[in-house]
């Protein structure tokens, strides 16, 4: 047979981090490895390289990749840690002080798609709350520290649509089990000493230390940072975009609850600091914080004591970890008959936890469009590489928005973020689109955006920004309506706060009874 | 409120009980729980549905009684209407102490503040029935509400075992009901569940087997018929809301 029309019949996966298990789940399930005709799944993991895990929150996608992977709800917040996530809380983003904060909710604004909610808030002076709090009923349940749902909603099905933050070396566990016993995905202990090229430059095979040598149709690169494969065997640059966003450290710290009721944030804490920004996520069993900041602006002494005053006295006690952040991407993901998912592709910043989503759409995309023969594959590789693209300049513009209308003046990394030679010309061209009217549907053209419309106006409105309607009022005439789901969605907030449980109280029936499937 | 106490001799050897009054414990309630074992008495007189416990999210068997949240159109005139009476409110003011303690004999219990509990003879009009004889030996009456509480405990076994074998097939499903009654006024009932009879038509013979040796069949079927009680019960509610044009 043409060595190009070679069908593809095994993919190897190396690396066992979430990435890797994801990728080989998401291809096992969906070409039936565990069946005798069904795709050859192998995943290689290093039995002495620790996983990173990264990526501690995720977005409501994961609730339709753990269905895709066919695992049940219940099982996966009771072995992973897991609790319910609404959204993200940003603290002190826009002048730091005390009670400066807006939400970026995973709920669409009420009437989002029938009018220009956002302009008829803006023109509103009648309505003295926040966007996201008037069109959006999910910040109240967020401060309240509501579910998103009750033990009598059937899994993965949301009262408020939701995410989970999750305990990634548990996930990792998990899905390992899961890929390997139920989904058919072939499981290897060992160290890859060797790449082994085919004549047309493709990888033939991995040398192993402990398994010999294992070859494979498609390689994909879930080694880490370390990129193993499509950084080192295929040298295809790092394109660093630490000129855009400057963060390039990480301390990273478990905290323990004060006692077995302390309330379960159900969203992502992100509190601003004076080089960076402090995330906080509650898990089932402790708090996940750490202070990602720019080396350029804090020294680590410096860092540690802004860590110290979020955590408090406690974090002496505490180990901190610190991981250093290159912040970028390939300059493209699949080479030949190798594709990279995870951090071998690239890392950002996790502001608005795009690590473990750009994973998730990654496998999706190589699953579904998997190519039949080698001779296709440089399309479909031509295809991703110009979707992930896409998707990384898209996230570092939408990270960026979330720095540049800040108006903290406390230390050069503020203004420094602010100085358009720091700011992608994309960006800038959005915010001059923007002066004069709210981010709308169409200002994107990827079918399947990863931050939509809608995210941009929470950011952009919930820092203050102010779109200019003077010369076009006449768009802003669907008042009755605006007004009828600016009380719609108060009702809501209403009906919410009376009917949903705390985040910890539906974490505990989840323990005890479970969620039903229908 | 509730004031549950383990029942005395000693102590409640005077107490008499208002069964009349002991029905006034539906007053509120639109789904009152029943069990597999009255099932047949149950489906002539109302729908029968699944719904969740809201403390649990587990499936509950219950006789539909009303279309609103505290609404009972089987309660009127301080009086439950339905010929026959589910055992939990024949049980009243009577129940069975904790049954996750691990022993074989539960204690039966009373709600002191129960206005079926008469502690007095001036507090009622109505026949009243004795716990215990003057020979302080339990009445007959009180024998058959010990079986009714029998009758209750084994049914949360049996239902358990229906429901756990309809989730293992796959045969409940969400009910969704629109009704409109003759007024124009509209509800949606939500959080019910029915049999998927659907899916119980393509069950194969292993599956019905297993459904026939666990007697199982019985209270499908009987659910399923029960669910053309709807109808009587959209027309008490036309009734009621008549009743309150006049």
């Amino acid at each position: 047979m043409n060595q190009q029309n070679k069908k593809i019949k095994t993919v190897v996966v190396v690396g066992g981090g979430i990435a890797g298990w994801l990728t080989a789940g998401r291809l096992a399930a969906h070409h039936k490895s565990n069946t005798p005709d069904g795709l050859n799944v192998v995943l290689v993991e290093s039995p002495n390289v620790p996983i990173i895990g990264v990526g501690e929150g995720t977005w409501p996608t994961m609730r339709s990749t753990l269905i895709a992977l066919g695992i049940s709800e219940t099982d996966f917040i009771r072995e992973c840690e897991a609790s319910f996530k609404q959204g993200a809380k940003f603290a002190k983003w826009v002048d730091g002080s005390n009670d400066d904060f807006y939400y970026h909710p995973l709920v669409l604004p009420l009437g989002f798609s029938k009018t220009d909610m956002a302009g008829h808030w803006l023109n509103n002076t009648a309505e003295s709350t926040s966007f996201s709090n008037a069109v959006c009923y999910q910040e109240a349940i967020c401060e309240q520290g509501l579910a998103p749902k009750t033990i009598r909603t059937p899994e993965y099905a949301a009262l408020a649509n939701y995410a989970y933050h999750l305990d990634s070396a548990k996930f990792a566990v998990f899905l390992q089990k899961h890929c390997t016993q139920e989904l058919g995905v072939k499981h290897f202990l060992a160290d890859v000493t060797q790449v082994n090229s085919a004549k047309n430059g493709d990888i033939a095979s991995v040398t192993t230390k402990q398994q010999g040598e294992i070859s494979g149709d498609l390689f994909v690169d879930c080694t880490g940072f370390s990129s193993l494969l499509l950084g080192e065997h295929y040298k295809v640059p790092f394109m660093p975009c630490d000129d855009v966003l400057f963060i390039d450290t990480a301390l990273a710290v478990q905290v323990p609850y004060e006692n077995e009721d302390e309330s379960i944030a159900s969203h992502t804490i992100s509190t601003a600091q004076e080089a960076g920004w402090i995330w906080d996520i509650g898990l089932q069993h402790r708090r996940g914080v750490g202070y990602v900041y720019s080396s350029k602006y804090s020294s680590e002494a410096q860092a540690r004591e802004k860590l110290k005053e979020y955590v408090g006295d406690k974090i002496e006690s505490l180990t901190i970890r610190k991981i250093p952040i290159k912040s970028g991407h390939r300059s493209h993901f699949w080479q030949n008959n190798c594709v990279a998912v995870g951090l071998s592709a690239g890392f950002l910043e996790p502001l608005e936890a795009s690590a473990l989503v750009l994973v998730e759409m990654s496998a999706q995309m190589i699953s579904e469009q998997l190519p039949h023969t080698r001779d296709i594959m440089d399309i479909t590789a031509k295809r991703f590489n110009e979707t992930f693209s896409y998707r990384w300049e898209k996230i570092i513009d939408f990270l960026k928005l979330h720095y540049i209308l800040s108006t903290r003046d406390d230390n050069a990394f503020w203004r420094d973020n602010r100085d358009p030679k720091t700011i992608p010309q994309s960006l800038q061209d959005l915010m001059k689109l923007w002066q004069y009217r709210a981010p709308a549907d169409h200002d994107f053209t990827s079918n399947n955006e990863v931050f939509p419309a809608a995210s941009y106006q929470y950011v952009l409105y919930g820092m203050g920004f102010k779109s200019d309607y003077s010369t076009t009022s006449y768009m802003l005439k669907d008042t009755d309506f605006a007004k009828s789901q600016f009380d719609k969605n108060k009702s809501m907030i209403n009906q919410a706060v009376t009917n949903l449980p705390s985040n910890r109280e539906l974490l505990n029936k989840i323990k005890s009874h479970g969620f039903s499937t229908i | 409120m509730e004031n549950l106490v383990a029942l005395e001799q000693s102590a409640h050897q005077h107490i008499k009980i208002d069964t009349q009054k002991a029905q006034s414990h539906a007053e509120n309630i639109n789904m009152i729980p029943v069990v597999m074992a009255e099932l047949n008495q149950i489906a002539v007189q109302q729908p029968i549905v699944f719904a969740k416990n809201s403390e649990t999210g587990e499936f509950t068997l219950n006789a539909l009684l009303g279309f609103e949240q505290h609404e009972n159109l089987f309660y009127q005139h301080s009086q439950w209407q339905g010929v026959y009476l589910p055992l939990q409110l024949q049980r009243q003011p009577f129940f069975v102490g904790d049954t996750h303690a691990k022993q074989t004999q539960y204690p039966v219990c009373i709600n002191l503040n129960s206005p079926a509990v008469i502690n007095n003879r001036a507090q009622s009009q109505n026949d009243l029935e004795p716990i215990y004889t003057q020979n302080a030996e339990e009445s007959g009456y009180f024998k058959k509400i010990k079986q009714c509480l029998g009758h209750l405990l084994q049914g949360e076994i049996d239902n358990k075992k229906l429901i756990d074998t309809l989730l293992q097939h796959e045969l409940l499903q969400p009910l969704s009901l629109e009704v409109t009654f003759q007024n124009s006024q509209k509800t949606k009932l939500n959080g019910l569940y029915t049999i998927n009879q659907e899916r119980l038509a393509q069950l194969d013979s292993d599956q019905i087997t297993l459904l026939h040796q666990r007697a199982l069949l019985p209270a499908i079927y009987t659910v399923i018929t029960s669910l053309g009680q709807i109808y009587p019960l959209i027309e008490r509610k036309n009734a009621v809301l008549n009743l309150a044009d006049d």
